[in-house]
């Protein structure tokens, strides 16, 4: 049996015409932390409800921790734990009532883990769920979620609402989750939570896998923004070998390099260079690099 | 920077929108009630028509008809339960009689459902808000959502008034269209009422669920007031204290007395008015009566799915207890006078209603027949409420834990099975307690009996929702009450013999042997509850193999 906590193969959903999921291959290690990015209507939801037993694959198939996710539901679930955008809890339930009945449910509840959770989360759980702002639903089911201290976590934008202490606070908690050994599949629209907390990202598009690597990796591929300030005459950047997007701007020069880097260096230095600042790309600036034009073309 | 003019030239002005910010949201709920008033105003229609002919069917001669008003028309039971029943040896006064108290009923529920489920249920859902982002207020809101029920009243209206002049023109029913357009606008009085009644209590409730219980407690008073009125104890003043009792005194078909629209429209504006009133005074989303923020934990049911639902609808059901309880009761505390009043031509009118027997057993017999409907209304609400949490998503927070669908489908369906169980238990031994109470010869093991007797066709209701739950979870609420209404249809229209064997047998009611009058069959409850069974084993094996479907 291979170590993975996640794994697909050939599935795909289909709703009427829409190919909402197109043949995924995708695993995910145990102890790994992954993230799932792609615009809206890429698949992601798709994907984790898929997983879930929550609806049934047009083709083929997927398995956590080994077991099938279609023919072993309750097995499955017993080692993993969902978190939704939108909580939709019973409003006539108080706080702690709901977190009571989830825990029963699940069957095993860290209760000490629980009640610092509460507190962290700053939640008050004597309130009724209707009188809870929606930060505050989403809080109650990120602590049912942690509080069983599931071997997998399945995340799908598990932050919407949350202010950015609380967000602060949730990270610390996936950090801690993966320092116990439990995998995280973190699907999110914040790409700042994704770079901080993600082994690997995977991103999705029109239902498709389209890549999938280690930030790294990513960023090996894409270019690196350099900005330069010039005591004299601007050199011409845009004729060296990688170098592109030059923008002039006064003394300053900004532009992006793709490849090696040694072109650039030598050319800064026959000029003179007062100030130099590179900078890797931010997944966001990833992100929007690849699909933000092309998706807004398409 | 230069402007860059083929920006600007891309900018327009915002386009206006079709339709007035003071009409918006009238079209909105005028589309949904118009929608329900369509439906219901057929269905208030057909049974008007079936009535009306059915009886000049039935009564050929004078002597029946005359037989059949000197026997209902004096009996004090019958008029306590169906309102004073003049003019029995007419059409117009059987007619009255034999409909008008349903239909007032049915309409007074139909206008609290529908106006809380367009104020309150709106407000609840979150659309409200949406709606008051735009050019209107709260009280602006609420007066074109009133505008809109008000639409959809008038289109009930109007359907019973066609539907009951064509079939007033039948020559040998001859009810004029004047007569027949004021009896169809005295049976959705109610329904206005009730309208502005939902519309006020969605002010003071902070739920749809709690406006609907508040407006279904004033029409078990305003039912109570009247029926004492009506029970010839003296009292009948108090018509005037009750609702409904305004509707009986409009007469219609027999002695019309249009004054008595006088507190029926007073109620309705005022009301109307008070609701745009108070929804000026609060807060959207908040109510007028306070709502209860914080709670202790009561953990006690909360031990899985079942008991959560066990927890979450106790409320709903208690109520229906109460009203299958307490009307099992009255009709026991009035079995024998109604029943030594009747005579031959009376049993062959039961007969024909598929109740057998002679006196009080048949009386008790058709009074069974209504608590089998009430109890078939139970089963239909049980499998809505587990549609509605797989449309609200939180079926999801089960459906992600360690709960198989089986098991979530069949605790639902077990507890199901329970509560029609209990509600068919309580409908006996409270007519029981009521009949002991008169010294009646009724045995407890007989009227247990036809109380449980009233549970297989509510079975066959419960195992076809699970069935179209499983198959086509999105039209469960429509599939379960059309049958319904149908079986409904078809005890009011064939119970007078008209309708072919094969349509009575498409009516659940009709396989139902009409206990206490006669021993309950068992063998067709066996089948009965077989089939329920087997529907909903089929369902719940569909339901293990599909998506879940949101609203
Ligand atoms: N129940 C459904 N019926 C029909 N189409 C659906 C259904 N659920 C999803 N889709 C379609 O499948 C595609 C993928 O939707 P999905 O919800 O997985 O996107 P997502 O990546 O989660 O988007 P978002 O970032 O907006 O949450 C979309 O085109 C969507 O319209
Ligand atoms: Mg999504």
């Amino acid at each position: 049996m291979s170590n993975s906590a996640l794994r697909t193969e050939g599935l795909t959903k289909h709703f009427g015409d829409v190919v909402a999921l197109d043949h995924l291959d995708l695993e995910v290690a145990q102890g790994e932390v992954v993230g799932y990015l792609g615009p809206n209507g890429a698949g992601k939801t798709t994907t984790i409800r898929l997983l879930l037993g929550l609806s049934l694959p047009t083709e083929g198939r997927a398995e956590i921790f080994g077991l099938d996710c279609q023919r072993q539901p309750v097995q499955t679930h017993r080692r993993l734990a969902f978190v939704a955008g939108e909580a939709n809890l019973w409003p006539s339930l108080t706080g702690a009532e709901t977190l009571a009945l989830l825990g029963r449910v699940h069957g095993q509840v860290d209760e000490a883990y629980r009640d610092e959770l509460i507190e962290r989360f700053d939640l008050d759980p004597t309130k009724k769920v209707r009188a809870y702002s929606k930060g505050n639903h989403q809080k109650v089911i990120l602590i049912a979620a942690l509080m069983v201290r599931p071997d997998l976590l399945v995340l799908d934008e598990p932050t919407s609402g949350l202010d950015p202490l609380m967000e602060q606070t949730f990270r610390h908690c996936i950090h801690e989750a993966r320092e116990r050994g439990q995998t995280v599949f973190l699907s999110s629209h914040m790409m700042s939570e994704v770079e901080a907390l993600c082994d690997r990202v995977g991103i999705l598009r029109d239902g498709k896998l389209v890549e999938i690597g280690t930030l790294a990796e990513m960023r090996h591929l894409s270019a690196l923004t350099v900005e330069a300030r010039f005591d004299g005459a601007v050199p011409d950047l845009s004729v060296v070998p990688g170098v592109s997007a030059v923008d002039v701007n006064g003394s300053m020069v900004r532009c992006q390099v793709r490849g090696p880097i040694e072109p650039l260096v030598k050319a800064l230095a026959a000029a003179d260079v007062t100030d130099l600042l590179s900078r890797e790309p931010s997944l966001e600036e990833l992100f929007l690099a690849r699909y933000g034009e092309d998706g807004r073309a398409g | 920077m230069p402007a860059d003019l083929g920006i600007r030239a891309r900018i327009k002005a915002p386009v206006r929108a079709s339709g007035s910010p003071a009409t918006v949201v009238t079209a909105l709920s005028a589309r949904k009630a118009l929608r329900s008033g369509v439906l219901w105003g057929y269905i208030f229609g057909i049974a008007i028509a079936s009535s009306e002919i059915s009886y000049v069917k039935i009564y050929k001669t004078a002597a029946q008809r005359a037989s059949l008003a000197a026997t209902y028309g004096t009996s004090k039971a019958v008029s306590a339960l169906f309102g004073t029943a003049p003019q029995l040896q007419t059409v117009h006064g059987f007619t009255v009689f034999k409909i008008s108290m349903t239909l007032m009923i049915l309409g007074a529920v139909w206008g609290l459902l529908t106006s809380t489920r367009l104020l309150r249920g709106e407000e609840d859902a979150g659309r409200w808000d949406l709606l008051l982002c735009g050019q209107t207020t709260r009280r602006g809101a609420t007066a074109q959502t009133m505008v809109g029920l008000g639409a959809g009243l008038v289109t009930l209206w109007a359907l019973t008034a066609i539907i009951a002049v064509l079939a007033g023109l039948e020559s040998s029913v001859g009810i004029g269209a004047g007569p027949s357009i004021y009896f169809a606008l005295a049976m959705v009085a109610t329904a206005a009422m009730f309208l502005a009644v939902g519309a006020v209590t969605s002010q003071l409730a902070a739920t749809r669920r709690r406006a609907t219980s508040f407006g279904a407690a004033f029409l078990g008073i305003s039912y109570g007031l009247r029926l004492i009125a009506d029970a010839g104890m003296g009292l009948h003043g108090l018509i005037w204290t009750s609702p409904l009792g305004w509707v009986e005194e409009l007469q219609p078909l027999t002695s019309p007395h249009p004054l008595a629209f006088v507190p029926i429209v007073a109620f309705t504006a005022i009301l109307a008015a008070v609701a745009v009133h108070l929804a000026g005074t609060r807060d959207v989303g908040a109510s007028i009566v306070a709502d209860q923020t914080h709670a202790p934990a009561r953990l006690g049911l909360l031990f899985g799915p079942t008991g959560l639902s066990i927890r979450l609808m106790r409320g709903t059901v208690i109520g229906w207890w109460v009203a299958i309880g307490l009307s099992a009761f009255i009709y026991g505390l009035i079995v024998e006078s109604a029943g030594t009043t009747i005579s031959g031509s009376v049993n062959e009118v039961f007969s024909k209603l598929g109740v057998t027997g002679t006196g009080p057993d048949a009386v008790l017999g058709v009074c069974f027949l209504i608590e089998a409907i009430l109890i078939g209304f139970v089963a239909a609400g049980q499998v809505t409420a587990a549609r509605a949490e797989e449309a609200g998503g939180t079926i999801d927070h089960f459906m992600v834990q360690p709960v198989s669908r089986a098991a979530w489908l069949g605790g639902r369906c077990l507890l199901a099975l329970v509560v029609l169980v209990l509600s068919g238990v309580a409908a006996g031994i409270l007519a029981w307690l009521g009949a002991a109470t008169q010294h009646t010869g009724f045995s407890v093991a007989s009227l247990l009996g036809a109380g449980i007797n009233l549970v297989p066709p509510a079975i066959v209701i419960l195992g076809i929702g699970v069935l179209t739950f499983g198959l086509r979870p999105r039209a469960t609420s429509i599939v379960v009450y059309a049958v319904l209404g149908w079986s409904l249809l078809i005890v009011i229209v064939g119970g007078f013999g008209t309708v072919s064997h094969w349509v009575l047998d498409t009516s659940v009611f009709h396989h139902m042997a009409s206990a206490p009058g006669v021993p309950p069959n068992w063998e067709a409850n066996g089948i009965m509850t077989a089939v329920g069974a087997a529907a909903a084993l089929v369902g719940g094996l569909a339901f293990r193999r599909r998506d879940l479907e949101g609203a």
